[in-house]
C-alpha cells in the first residue's frame, strides 16, 4: 500500500514546478485537491484584485536584455517584480501586456500613483509570496510522502486522540 | 486636484486604476483575508479546520495592524509636536 502510494507521488520538483506554473496544482498533483483549489482560487483572485486596483501598469518586469547596467542591478531597480513573477506564468502574461500598455499612445498615461499603486503592486506581489509558500509546503509534502512518512501536515499538538495506545499509561500518585 | 479628480471617467478597467482612493484602507481587508486563507491552508492538517483558523488568523493580523497604525501614529504625533 505504501509503495503503491509512493509510485504514485509525484517527484518533489515536479510538484513545485506544478504548483509554479498553476498555483495549487502541486497539493492537486498530491490529490488534495480541496487545498488545491482554495490556494488557487485565492492565490489568482489576489494577484487579479491587484491589477484591478492599481492597473496593468503595476505589473513592471525588469528588462533583462537592456543594456544599462548587469543583469542583477537592472532586477534590483524592480523589486516588486521578484515577487510578481513567483505567481506563474500569469504574472509573465501581465508583465508583456503592461509592456504592450506603456508603449500605447492611448494607454501609455494610465498609471496608478501613490497609494492605489502600491496597495495594486502589493497585492500581487503577495500572490506570488504566497504561492511560494505553497510551492514550499507541497513540495516538502511530496517528499514526506516518498520517504514513507505519510503523516500528511503538520505535526498536530499532542492531544488525547492523538496519543498513541501503546504508550504505557502514567501512574497517579 | 478635486477637478481633475471630478473628470476622471473611468472606462478601462485592469488598465486604469479603480476610483477607491477615498477608501483605500479597506483595501487591506481582502488582502489580509488572502493571506489568512493561503497561510492556513498550507498550515492545516486537515481542511476542515480552515475556515475558522482562517478567520481567527484573519482578525488577529487586523487586530496587530490596526495596534501598529495606532502606536506609528502616536509616535509621529509626539515627534512633529517636539520638532
Amino acid at each position: 500500500m505504501v509503495d503503491e502510494q509512493k509510485s504514485l507521488t509525484a517527484p518533489p520538483p515536479v510538484v513545485a514546478l506544478a504548483g509554479w506554473v498553476v498555483p495549487g496544482a502541486g497539493y492537486w498533483l498530491l490529490g488534495q485537491r480541496a487545498r488545491a483549489i482554495t490556494v488557487c482560487v485565492t492565490v489568482l483572485m489576489l494577484f487579479v484584485a491587484g491589477i484591478l486596483i492599481g492597473g496593468i501598469r503595476v505589473i513592471d518586469a525588469p528588462h533583462l536584455f537592456g543594456t544599462s547596467g548587469n543583469i542583477v542591478s537592472r532586477i534590483l531597480e524592480k523589486p516588486w517584480f521578484v515577487g510578481q513573477v513567483l505567481a506563474g506564468p500569469i504574472s509573465l502574461i501581465a508583465a508583456y501586456l503592461s509592456g504592450l500598455a506603456a508603449k500605447s499612445p492611448e494607454l501609455k498615461d494610465m498609471v496608478a500613483h501613490a497609494r492605489l499603486a502600491d496597495i495594486g503592486t502589493l497585492y500581487a506581489a503577495v500572490a506570488g509570496m504566497l504561492n511560494l509558500l505553497t510551492i514550499v509546503d507541497s513540495s516538502s509534502r511530496a517528499a514526506r510522502l516518498l520517504n514513507g512518512d505519510d503523516n500528511d501536515a503538520t505535526p498536530a499538538s499532542p492531544s488525547p486522540a492523538n496519543v498513541p495506545a501503546s504508550r504505557p499509561a502514567r501512574s497517579t500518585p | 486636484m478635486l477637478a481633475i479628480l471630478a473628470e476622471y471617467s473611468y472606462s478601462h478597467p485592469f488598465v486604469q486604476p479603480l476610483p477607491v482612493w477615498d477608501y483605500w484602507p479597506w483595501l487591506l481587508l481582502p488582502l489580509c483575508a488572502g493571506v489568512a486563507i493561503v497561510y492556513k491552508s498550507a498550515k492545516c492538517a486537515s481542511m476542515r479546520r480552515v475556515p475558522w483558523e482562517a478567520t481567527v488568523a484573519f482578525a488577529w493580523i487586523l487586530i496587530f495592524m490596526v495596534t501598529a497604525g495606532a502606536i506609528l501614529a502616536g509616535l509621529v504625533k509626539v515627534l512633529e509636536s517636539k520638532g
